[in-house]
């Protein structure tokens, strides 16, 4: 496989933890979750790599979107 | 949310720049990713208050603007006079070290920052003390080979 | 009889320049339109693949009011309602309005058009700040250096009388040219220094926001407010630029306030 770039690492890192709270998230939504990780994330799988403003941009939105809802009190998505 | 910082309109990653100079661009020093949209903690946090130090802050300041006033008189004695006085031109070419130093590390403060470069700031802050050190060698040992000193230097110049 | 002086009275020349006048105002004579070009800054959040790109869009300025704030009101209303931006109260009193104007941060409502018709005017968003769309900012960082350097009177006693803390004539005029501050960012975004080191150095506006509240007479804290200056970052990347104190739409002078903090730290 190739060397990831650092913007590419930052992704994968944002994916992973995205996936790690989805699993602190009660038992029965968990699904939810996953699912809608893989489907927000799934949105820009076709974006060229060289689209660094917009990778960077999405990273923005994604990590304030990602504290936003790690938080306890939000409990299911659809 | 948060998007494109703005005046990214004809940005150098368009169109022109060649790929592996883009590559290179972005590998060659490794940065520190920094917070998204530069917001730490929540919206309505205030930023955080870095930690007191007056040496970094005020007395800094202060000193740098006496070096900059010291500056004017003595740099005019030997022009006034046309005549330079050992001990007047070595506190003026010290000084003169002195003040492109303070300069310097400014331009590496705002350019080559800690949060951003990392060890590379520190790298920068070597480099700059390293040259500084050699100058004032060198600045000494025209003190004491050259006559007339470093304005005798320019007066040579000056007639050239 | 009455006929004759009534007949008199329409026949002066007086009132029948009256007449036209009234006429004249009601039937403007038909002007050629005077057809100006705007270049306006757009970017999309739903659809963040596709480049910012500048959007032309023209105006007749003789149907339109004499600010920018009219013109792109006019945009909006008439061409494109999708184009985005914030606007509120249209006479320079809440800094909503804050943007990049033919090269220039200021205010769209205190900007005049430019009637030069044959220039075209560029509109972007305030410069190094991250774009929520189109020429809307994200100025949550800002909000947060100004609430770190604590906006509010800090007493550690109350007033003798229990009722309202009084100030002299004098301690007050040392306040003007400093609470008018709107906080609408045009000199942060417009410092270079802030350009580079957003994160750690404060800026001019909230600077000076430091300045008005340190100088005033019955805050209690400025010991404290001076210490959380105190370091290279903060306050010390101002190197007197000035671009702050020639771009602040409301004429107020950032640059001096630094100035005077500098002063009142320098032998501490």
């Amino acid at each position: 496989m190739a060397r990831l770039s650092g913007l590419q690492k930052e992704v994968i890192a944002l994916y992973r933890e995205c996936i790690r709270s989805a699993y602190k998230k009660p038992k029965e939504n968990r699904n939810h979750w996953v699912n809608y990780v893989h489907s927000e994330f799934a949105k820009y799988r076709k974006l060229p790599k060289k689209e660094f403003a917009t990778v960077e941009h999405l990273l923005r939105v994604g990590h304030r979107r990602f504290e936003m809802y790690s938080s306890d009190t939000i409990r299911d998505v659809h | 949310m948060v998007g494109l910082r703005s005046f990214q309109l004809n940005s150098a990653i368009s169109k022109k720049t060649p790929l592996f100079l883009l590559q290179s661009k972005r590998n060659f020093i490794k940065t520190i990713p920094q917070p998204p949209g530069y917001v730490v903690g929540g919206v309505n946090d205030a930023t955080a208050v870095p930690d007191s130090d007056k040496v970094h802050g005020s007395r800094h300041w202060t000193s740098e603007r006496l070096v900059s006033a010291a500056l004017i008189p003595l740099s005019a004695v030997p022009l006034v006079t046309g005549s330079s006085f050992g001990f007047v031109d070595s506190i003026l070419s010290s000084l003169l070290i002195l003040h492109c130093h303070i300069g310097f590390q400014s331009c590496i403060i705002d350019y080559i920052p800690l949060r951003v470069y990392g060890v590379w700031h520190h790298y920068a802050m070597y480099l700059l003390t390293f040259g500084s050190l050699v100058s004032a060698y060198g600045v000494y040992q025209i003190e004491k080979k050259e006559e007339g000193g470093v304005s005798g230097i320019v007066k040579k110049l000056a007639k050239a | 009889m009455y006929k004759s002086q009534l007949v008199s009275i329409l026949s002066k020349p007086s009132f029948q320049n009256c007449f036209k006048r009234g006429l004249a105002t009601s039937h403007p004579v038909p002007t050629q339109p005077k057809l100006k070009t705007f270049k306006i800054y757009r970017w999309n959040p739903d659809t963040p693949d596709v480049k910012p790109k500048m959007q032309e869009y023209q105006i007749d300025l003789n149907k339109c009011g004499p600010m920018v704030l009219d013109a792109i009101l006019k945009i909006k209303n008439e061409q494109d309602a999708t184009l985005t931006f914030r606007r509120s109260c249209r006479e320079g009193i809440c800094g909503s309005c804050a943007m990049n104007i033919g090269g220039r941060n200021t205010l769209a409502c205190l900007c005049k058009i430019d009637q030069d018709t044959t220039k075209e005017t560029k509109l972007y968003p305030l410069p190094h700040m991250f774009v929520v769309r189109d020429l809307v900012p994200d100025l949550t960082h800002f909000y947060q250096q100004y609430k770190s350097i604590q906006p509010y009177l800090q007493r550690d006693s109350v007033p003798e009388d229990g009722k309202e803390n009084l100030q002299s004539i004098e301690d007050r005029k040392k306040l003007d040219g400093l609470y008018e501050c709107i906080l609408c960012a045009c000199c942060s975004t417009s410092c270079p220094s802030y350009w580079w080191n957003q994160q750690q150095y404060l800026g001019p506006a909230v600077l000076m926001q430091a300045y008005r509240w340190l100088i005033d007479s019955r805050d209690q804290a400025s010991a404290v407010r001076k210490e959380m200056l105190q370091n290279s970052m903060s306050l010390y990347r101002c190197h007197t630029i000035m671009n702050c104190s020639r771009t602040c739409p409301k004429g107020l002078n950032p640059g001096r306030a630094i100035a005077e903090i500098k002063k009142q730290l320098a032998f501490e």
